[in-house]
């Protein structure tokens, strides 16, 4: 399974400015959420992105890609109708390629060298199959997050055949329906904001916009029936997902990035220094 | 029979499986039993499955309990162990079986230890079974996460933005969930226990209907009759308000919504836990309500939740608080998320998640329902089956069958439209108004199900198959059939597995309903556990309506009949049913619609119009604002504005009943000056529970075989002596029916003495029936008549004097007597001291943990209730005859003397010279030859029967007080464990020596003819009887059908204390258990009947008479 192709959905009404925050990355350079999450898809081997906005958001944007700027392509979404309307937005771009999904409003911290996204494409490759990238979450953050249910496939690796997909459910559903195996009590498999999927999902979606026409849109719903169509995986990514649209979302983002890189000793050093003099 | 004992629990071939334990033990001498024992107390210890452990424990409770006293031979007296008694108090069954075993291998088996170790072992066995049902019900998936959670940050739910205001003005929406009751068509059995269900899953069976009702006359038509609302406020807290019980509340503390015996609303509360919203697991964190409410609702929110029955009275047997329970769940699982849909019925895995939470609800509340109660949330007809436990299910391997059943809806596939319509028009459902606790039979059934009691288990297998009988009559809309069925079910496997299932009134209602309507009443059908509440009798369609109207005629005039002799909590009451075929249903209420029910507004208006408008909080201004808009358009809301004017006047009601308590004191003999000094004393400490105790100092000790008489070694001379005397009509029986029974009907003030309790010669017979029986057989046996005398109190006379005018005819006044009371007390309100005294200081039965919790709050409640009430303060707020008591036993022979009972006993036989005197429930005392002759020898003034004690019985004994052998009261004796020391308990069964008594008094048979020198000697020997101040639990009924139990102060002085007195010549003789046993409690019925005592009884009577 090659992955060319990164749809990015950016397109909440409610969070339109968060992709355009400013972060420092491990590096140390200045840069828009927007551009670390495209540069990091790049790094994964990603040659062309779509960012789904609302619209006039396309020049903002734009500013914000840095040197891909010329890679990506921009598609407003007229109506917020829903996530997965706002996936939807992106099949002509796509076309019949299998593709990584990203949201705007997340970014990723890998534990060790290799990025999150390239984790997931890799693991995508080797199993010729859709996967979704997922990290344990506790009980009490599941309305906030798709989750799915299933079981361990991959021996020693964290991968698992998705066999249910419910978005933001309650711990009562999630008990009877999404309890996995091997973690731990009250921690369930929660979507990480990345994706490797097939061009199917399109007419997934399609089939449930005809269903339930005039509802908002989800994904979740259209991912669970691709769990009933074809093998679709889950990947437990050495990493951490931020979701800065969160209270203190973007202080902690900001915080796992600089602590993977060339300034951790400095901020630390300025934490400690804080602490002390802030003890209660 | 070659088998083990323990082969029947490991075998699993069904001839060997299904062997009962009765069966197992028949021949085999106690040897042989005590070692099984031994062999079913190492298999039950290192045995890990729990049904078998369970099975082991009730086979030793068994054995224990019915075949080892059984065998001649079997030493009958020991002593049990304090330690291994408190232990039991204490739910540590086993360190008290230990003890117990210890003993019985120091002192050898004896009938005493034996009966030690049968209540261990029983009670072991149910807290086993009562411990697996709760760990299943925690750790069912969609159930454990609620008991992780532990801070407020951690709760996940949220609520629905659809129950949020719009900032538009309009008013809050809210969600009303719309639930019907349940109702088992077959009465499969009480197979939706639990128990039954996790252990024998295909024999655990329903035909369950959910049904919308309203009572005939009243409603205009059937709805479904329970509701719960449920709407966000903009204050950070729970409202609760409860419309049938009248109630509301507003809790702010996290610990307050754990408090369930706080105030009516516990059922209430347990649904916001059970629910999550307050979850299990956040109990005692320390955490903050409204923070906890912040995270679910916003800050500064909190939510209201309001629940409303449509007077539908408590104890219908149609599960209404089970559903209630689930109607409130369903409403909050659905405002947080947790069932998907807003409007509308639920989905099946919302339905069974909500049956589940309805189960840890009602396990929170220290309550239990069966399996099927939830059954309302499904719609229409459904047969409910037990699931055998599968590889993943939480109940694997640890029982056989899962705690949550299969619902299979029974659509018009199964059931035709037609045949629905015709159960519909030949059905009448009914509530006959008794209020009888079904805890014990359900305990029962279990018990009889674990030990496969032949005749039980036959019944059994019958009724599994009775259902499929129904399923087919119902499916072909064979109504007559049906009815004929489950007339045959009732008088059949339930009466055979639970006789108490029956009564004289169910009987009297079925016997009048034939003779009214003959071939055209079709059957008669029992909701629930035992009959004479929810009930179903079938009529031919052209006949149902009329069915209805005499129907309710007929059972008005039984319970006026009965209403002494059974404890009635209501008029009986006929309602109008329709099948639901919806189940439980929610709708979303907004703008001018988004009302709570008219009662709850009759509940909370008044007190809001009570304020100054300034004062109105901006909800109660809203709500304010809907009702009156509401009364303009709506008639069920503009019904509720008279009676605003009623609630908020003073009522004048309650002046009537004072006065009628007046009258009652006044006719009664009330002595207000000792009444005075009882209450000066109580107030001061100088009388007390604590002072009832003799000194600490006292000197106790136990009284040898050899210094009694033995019954059973009665010489012939002895007999004939008696019979001489018998024939001579020397003798008078005299039966204590002053009582009301406290222990038997819980405080529900009915005559014990006229309870029909069981059958005996083919009726239903109550204690005085059988009383005459026993005295009637005798005086046949030896020619001539025994006078029997009946002494009366205010409460028993009249109903007593009725019910023997009617049955003794001429006899009454002749051989039938009565000897009216002619002592009063009026009862107070307890001090705390005394409230915190009977709960701390005397040993107590510890509850399970969710139970203890419970009775904790509810002492907390009425230690507060005495406090504000005014400790010893008269208690006046109930009907008069619960404020008034009895003063004791004491009094019973003394009254004879004062009400001339005796004057003219003596002058109609001259020959009188004995009385044998013996409480309402002796069933086994009978005028003994040998007993008589013994007592005549022996030349005393009283002669005690005592009896070998056994752990049930308490309350004091024979024993020798600081050198002198005399009884002694259990709460005289300066510690707890003093009474464990004795060897002999009393019957409280006294012969009299006539003649002798009166010389004790001072008196002689002529003085009797003048009442002041009667009256001055009986004053001055009360006077020398010590004084008992005890607590009674009494109860008050409201509303619909609902009780309170409030304990009040009384004192008693008690005929035992006589042997104190140094010139009163006493003779003590130890009985067999047979004739001294006494029926204190219903939940004794059973065992009564299968320790063979309910079969010696029935010998002792001539039953032909009556």
């Amino acid at each position: 399974m090659k992955v060319r192709k990164a749809l990015v959905t950016a397109a909440n009404p409610r969070q339109r400015s968060l992709p355009l925050q400013m972060l420092i990355d491990p590096q140390g350079e200045s840069k828009s959420a927007l551009q670390i999450i495209l540069e990091e898809a790049a790094g994964a081997g990603v040659e062309e992105f779509c960012v789904i906005v609302c619209p006039g958001d396309e020049t903002a944007y734009a500013g914000a890609c840095g040197a891909l700027r010329g890679r990506v392509r921009f598609i407003a979404q007229r109506d917020p109708c829903g996530y997965g309307h706002a996936v939807l937005c992106g099949r002509e771009f796509i076309g019949d390629e299998a593709f990584l999904h990203l949201v705007g409003d997340h970014l990723h911290v890998a534990h060790g060298a290799t990025s999150c996204a390239r984790q997931l494409i890799d693991v995508a490759a080797a199993e010729d199959a859709p996967v979704s990238a997922v990290q344990p979450t506790h009980e009490s953050l599941l309305t906030a997050y798709g989750t799915v249910g299933g079981r361990l496939v991959g021996g020693d690796r964290p991968l698992y055949q998705i066999e249910t997909v419910l978005e933001k459910p309650t711990p009562t559903v999630a008990e009877q329906l999404l309890l996995v195996p091997g973690l731990r009590a009250g921690f369930y498999l929660c979507f990480f904001g990345m994706h490797v999927l097939p061009a199917e999902v399109f007419d997934l979606l399609e089939e449930q916009r005809a269903a339930a026409s005039g509802q908002p849109l989800g994904l979740s719903s259209a991912l669970h029936a691709l769990a009933a169509r074809r093998r679709y995986l889950a990947f437990s990514i050495a990493g951490r997902r931020y979701d800065i649209g969160a209270p203190y979302g973007l202080l902690f983002a900001q915080l796992a990035l600089t602590l993977a890189g060339r300034d951790r000793d400095h901020v630390l050093t300025q934490l400690v220094e804080l602490l002390a003099t802030r003890p209660g | 029979m070659s088998v083990r004992v323990t082969d029947i629990i490991e075998a699993t071939a069904p001839a060997v499986r299904d062997l009962a334990i009765e069966r197992w033990c028949a021949d085999r001498p106690a040897a042989e039993l005590l070692a099984a024992c031994a062999e079913l107390e190492a298999y039950r210890r290192r045995e890990a499955n729990l049904y078998k452990r369970v099975r082991a424990l009730f086979f030793l409770a068994a054995i224990h309990r019915y075949h080892l006293p059984a065998r001649s031979g079997f030493p009958r007296t020991g002593r049990v162990p304090y330690d291994g008694f408190s232990r039991m108090l204490e739910r540590r069954f086993e360190e008290a079986i230990s003890g117990f075993l210890r003993a019985q291998a120091a002192q050898g088996a004896n009938e005493t230890l034996s009966s030690a170790l049968a209540a261990a072992y029983h009670a072991l066995g149910f807290q086993t079974l009562a411990d697996q049902v709760r760990h299943t019900v925690r750790s069912t998936r969609g159930n454990a996460w609620m008991f992780r959670l532990g801070h407020p940050l951690d709760q996940p739910l949220r609520v629905r933005p659809e129950l949020l205001r719009n900032n538009d003005g309009a008013p809050q929406p809210v969600l009303r969930e719309r639930t019907p009751v349940r109702m088992d068509l077959t009465h499969c059995g009480w197979s939706d226990i639990f128990f039954l269900g996790m252990d024998f899953p295909e024999g655990a069976r329903v035909l369950n209907v959910s049904i919308d009702l309203g009572l005939h006359g009243r409603d205009p038509e059937p709805r479904p009759p329970v509701e719960a609302y449920f709407r966000v406020i903009d204050e950070p807290l729970i409202r609760l308000a409860s419309v049938d019980l009248e109630a509301t509340a507003e809790v702010r503390e996290l610990d307050e919504v754990f408090d369930f015996g706080r105030d009516y609303l516990g059922l209430l509360k347990a649904a916001i836990i059970a629910a999550g919203l307050v979850p299990p697991g956040i109990e005692r964190s320390g955490a903050k309500l409204a923070g906890l409410l912040g995270v679910i609702f916003g800050p500064g929110r909190g939510f209201e939740l309001v629940s409303n029955v449509n007077r539908i009275p408590k104890g219908s047997r149609l599960a209404v608080s089970t559903t209630l329970l689930g109607a409130l769940i369903g409403t909050c699982m659905r405002a947080t998320g947790q069932i998907r849909s807003l409007a509308g019925p639920m989905a099946e895995a919302e339905r069974r998640m909500v049956a589940a939470r309805a189960i840890l609800g009602e396990w929170l509340g220290g309550s239990g329902g069966g399996w099927q109660d939830s059954g309302g949330l499904w719609p229409g007809i459904k047969l409910i089956e037990g699931v055998a436990a599968q590889p993943g299910d939480v109940e694997h391997g640890l029982s056989r069958g899962c705690l949550l059943p299969r619902h299979t809806l029974l659509g018009p596939d199964r059931v035709p439209a037609a045949a629905r319509a015709r159960l519909q028009e030949s059905l009448v459902l009914v509530h006959g108004g008794l209020a009888q606790n079904v805890g014990p039979i359900l305990e029962m059934v279990t018990e009889k199900y674990l030990l496969r009691g032949e005749a039980e288990w036959t019944a059994r297998r019958r009724a599994v198959t009775t259902l499929d009988e129904i399923l087919g009559q119902l499916a072909a809309g064979e109504v007559r059939a049906l009815g004929r069925s489950l007339t045959a079910n009732f008088f059949g496997p339930l009466r055979t597995i639970i006789p108490w299932v029956s009564n004289l009134y169910t009987e009297r209602l079925i016997e009048r309903t034939r003779a009214a309507f003959g071939d055209d009443f079709w059957g008669f059908w029992m909701l629930g556990g035992m009959s004479g509440g929810g009930m179903g009798f079938i009529f031919a369609p052209a006949r149902r309506r009329e069915g209805q109207e005499r129907l309710q005629e007929i059972m008005l005039t039984a319970k006026r009949e009965l209403q002494a002799a059974l404890p009635f909590a209501m008029d009986p009451v006929v309602y109008d049913f329709a099948i639901n075929e919806h189940g439980s249903t929610a709708a979303l209420l907004a703008g001018a619609d988004a009302l709570l029910p008219a009662g709850y507004y009759q509940l909370t208006v008044p007190r809001c119009l009570r304020q100054e408008a300034r004062h109105l909080t901006p909800r109660e201004r809203a709500d304010l604002q809907q009702f009156t808009q509401a009364a303009r358009s709506r008639p069920e809301f503009a019904a509720v504005m008279p009676s605003l004017l009623d609630r908020m006047l003073p009522s004048a009601t309650a002046a009537p009943e004072a006065g009628r308590l007046d009258e009652l004191l006044a006719e009664n003999g009330f002595d207000r000056a000792q009444h005075e000094q009882i209450r000066a004393d109580l107030r001061n400490g100088r009388i007390g529970l604590a002072m009832n105790r003799l000194p600490p100092s006292t000197r106790i000790e136990d009284v040898p075989a050899d210094a009694l008489f033995d019954a059973a070694a009665a010489s012939q001379e002895f007999r004939r002596q008696g019979e001489a005397a018998l024939r001579a009509g020397e003798v008078a029986v005299v039966t204590y029916a002053a009582g009301v029974g406290s222990r038997w009907t819980q405080g529900a003030g009915v005559v014990k003495g006229l309870h029909p309790f069981a059958t005996f010669g083919g009726a239903h017979r109550n204690f005085i029936e059988v009383h005459l029986a026993k005295t009637r057989r005798t005086a046949r046996a030896f020619g001539g008549e025994i006078p029997h005398v009946f002494t009366t109190s205010y409460l028993t006379h009249t109903p007593i004097e009725r019910f023997l005018r009617e049955t003794a005819g001429d006899a009454l006044d002749r051989t039938v007597w009565l000897s009216p009371g002619r002592s009063i007390g009026l009862r107070l309100v307890p001090t705390v001291r005394d409230l915190h005294f009977a709960w701390e200081e005397t040993a107590q039965q510890k509850l399970d943990e969710q139970q203890e919790k419970m009775r904790e709050s509810v002492r907390t409640a009425l230690a507060a209730w005495a406090r504000n009430a005014g400790e010893g303060s008269d208690y006046t707020d109930n009907l008069p005859g619960q404020c008034l008591h009895p003063v004791g036993h004491w009094f019973e022979i003394p009254n004879l003397l004062k009400n001339g009972v005796l004057a003219r006993l003596l002058a109609a036989r001259p020959g009188l010279r004995t009385l044998l005197v013996h409480n309402i429930d002796t069933l086994g005392a009978t005028a003994d030859p040998a007993l008589l002759g013994w007592f005549r020898a022996a030349g005393a003034t009283l002669g005690w029967e005592v009896m070998a004690k056994r752990v049930e019985d308490h309350g004091g004994g024979l024993a020798r007080i600081d050198g002198r052998v005399r009884l002694v009261e259990g709460l005289a004796l300066p510690r707890e464990e003093d009474e464990f020391a004795l060897t002999w308990y009393s019957t409280n069964t006294c012969w009299v020596d006539i003649d002798r008594l009166l010389t004790l008094f001072g008196l002689s048979r002529g003085d009797l003819a003048n009442p002041e020198k009667t009256a001055t000697a009986v004053r001055t020997l009360a006077a020398r009887m010590p004084t008992y101040v005890t607590l009674k639990d009494v109860k008050k009924r409201w509303g619909h059908g609902q009780e309170d139990v409030y304990p009040v102060a009384q004192f008693e002085k008690l005929w035992g204390d006589m042997t104190a007195l140094a010139e009163c010549a006493n003779v003590f003789a130890a009985v067999p258990r047979a004739r001294g046993q006494q029926l204190k409690d219903q939940a004794q019925l059973d065992i009564w009947q299968r320790d063979g005592s309910a079969a010696y009884i029935e010998t002792l009577g001539d039953w032909k008479q009556t």
